[in-house]
């Protein structure tokens, strides 16, 4: 499994409607890019910070391990802001509203993806995916991600053991060892792919399968009052930024 | 080639996400129309889709002595056909937006179109046209899987470009800021994952016959026997 979906089992809001938790952390990506970098995202990362480190009670090791991925996305995607093109100065010059942009960018980034880490860690896939179908996904979609989801954790863990099969036959010693061990890996996980899903049709087959995949998902009711709470929340972050924005600025 | 969470304004992401909708509306009708025809597609396209997320998990060497991934596009059009990759291309890239914090929720719209769309319609599109022409199969694929990446990795800096006008310039100098930035990764990378391709498309065809001729990869006959010959050579 991976380590953000491991979290989010054994999340404390793990029994909470994905709703709940959507309302909250795809609210506060939301507000991070709508409102105004200064000071309305800032406002919304520490906003999200507090509520996934309190509350939700994510462990802080493993949010920033999480966390450290798309801040670096956002560090390089920033970059070329600080530069123009053109201009009196030369053909590449530094540009005068470069860091202010460079910084708004990075705010704004780095408060929506703590929007969605707030909702990834507390959700997981399992529960998120067959609800779907009432939120109008169509069944065989869904379907199909709840397979694409069960066999990917089988799928990276067998690619997991036959690199480190490789590696121990000095398969990446040297360059073309590295490429030739590469192109197995990438033919074996299409083979053992559609071999598992042969001998998986095979038994569902003998289990009376008639198109449909019919998985337990946790009974779990939208809690009005989480959801109320959560657009207070949301509400509360809008109206301070607004508040705050005339004195900043 | 992400677009990270939150990095397109509000109107550059409702935007990208229109723009791929009806790509992603037709593979979903073309998913739904062969699920409910060949029930057991399910299990077929569910491992299609866990190929793709695992293929974009593997670490390739780069020039510049970091690892990057392959984007995976090319292969997934090749063997699922572009409609169908643009729904498996959506399913991966949630998944990767919420398992592994890559790209995001609100830049999905714009991440599909680069990756899920724009690449695999491309690649294949090249693909398609050089087997016209009776080229060799390898050299089919590393074209078709050379220039899905190509594509993605352009499309992506049109629309970072377009989000990011330069202040001097505008947005060609945008383009070409992007562009350059990411070219130093991205075209070392598309040769490799074309490379990384075809090996594995050579792997396939010694291994899995079967399953690339039920996918209409290779075809059946005189044809398919002397392009299987001719990569065994």
């Amino acid at each position: 499994m991976l380590p953000i979906d491991a979290a989010a089992h054994s999340s404390r809001w793990r029994r909470r409607h994905p709703v709940d938790k959507a309302v909250l952390g795809l609210g506060l990506t939301v507000l991070a890019i709508s409102l105004p970098p200064w000071p309305g995202a800032a406002l919304v990362l520490v906003t999200a910070l507090v509520v996934l480190l309190g509350p939700a009670g994510v462990p802080g090791r493993r949010l920033w391990r999480a966390y450290r991925v798309p801040l670096g996305f956002c560090v390089t995607g920033a970059l070329p802001l600080l530069v123009q093109v053109g201009g009196p100065g030369g053909f590449l010059t530094l540009a005068e509203s470069g860091p202010v942009r460079a910084g708004e960018l990075l705010l704004r980034t780095s408060a929506a993806s703590l929007g969605v880490l707030l909702f990834a860690f507390t959700t997981p896939m399992s529960d998120l995916l067959p609800r779907l179908v009432k939120a109008g996904v169509p069944a065989p979609v869904v379907d199909v991600a709840l397979v694409t989801y069960r066999m990917s954790f089988l799928l990276l863990d067998s690619v997991r053991r036959i690199r480190e099969a490789q590696a121990a036959r000095l398969g990446h010693t040297t360059r073309a060892a590295t490429w030739r061990s590469l192109a197995g890996l990438g033919a074996i996980a299409f083979v053992r792919a559609f071999d598992r899903a042969a001998r998986l049709q095979t038994g569902l087959a003998g289990r009376g399968y008639d198109g449909t995949l019919r998985v337990l998902v946790p009974e779990a009711r939208v809690s009005v009052r989480f959801v109320c709470a959560g657009l207070a929340l949301l509400a509360a972050v809008a109206a301070l930024t607004f508040v705050l924005e005339r004195p900043l600025t | 080639m992400h677009i990270a969470e939150g990095f397109l304004p509000p109107a550059h992401a409702i935007a990208w996400g229109v723009a791929s909708a009806p790509f992603v509306v037709h593979g979903v009708r073309s998913l739904t129309r062969e699920v409910r025809e060949h029930p057991e597609s399910t299990l077929l396209l569910g491992a299609s889709g866990a190929f793709t997320f695992v293929l974009s998990a593997l670490k390739l060497p780069s020039v510049t002595g970091s690892c990057s991934h392959p984007t995976g596009t090319g292969l997934g059009a090749i063997l699922f056909r572009p409609p169908i990759m643009a729904v498996l291309g959506t399913i991966t890239l949630l998944f990767q937006a919420l398992l592994l914090a890559h790209g995001g929720l609100t830049t999905l719209g714009a991440n599909v179109f680069s990756m899920a769309i724009a690449g695999p319609w491309a690649g294949y599109g090249i693909y398609r046209l050089l087997r016209r022409y009776d080229v060799p199969l390898m050299v089919t694929v590393f074209f078709g899987a050379f220039v899905a990446d190509l594509v993605t990795y352009c499309v992506t800096s049109v629309q970072l470009a377009l989000a990011f006008p330069d202040p001097s310039s505008g947005f060609l100098g945008a383009l070409g800021k992007f562009g350059s930035i990411f070219a130093v990764t991205q075209i070392p990378l598309a040769v490799s994952e074309g490379l990384l391709t075809v090996l594995v498309m050579r792997l396939l065809v010694q291994s899995s016959k079967g399953e690339l001729t039920r996918l209409g990869v290779l075809l059946s006959g005189r044809r398919n026997r002397t392009e299987t010959e001719a990569v065994a050579r």
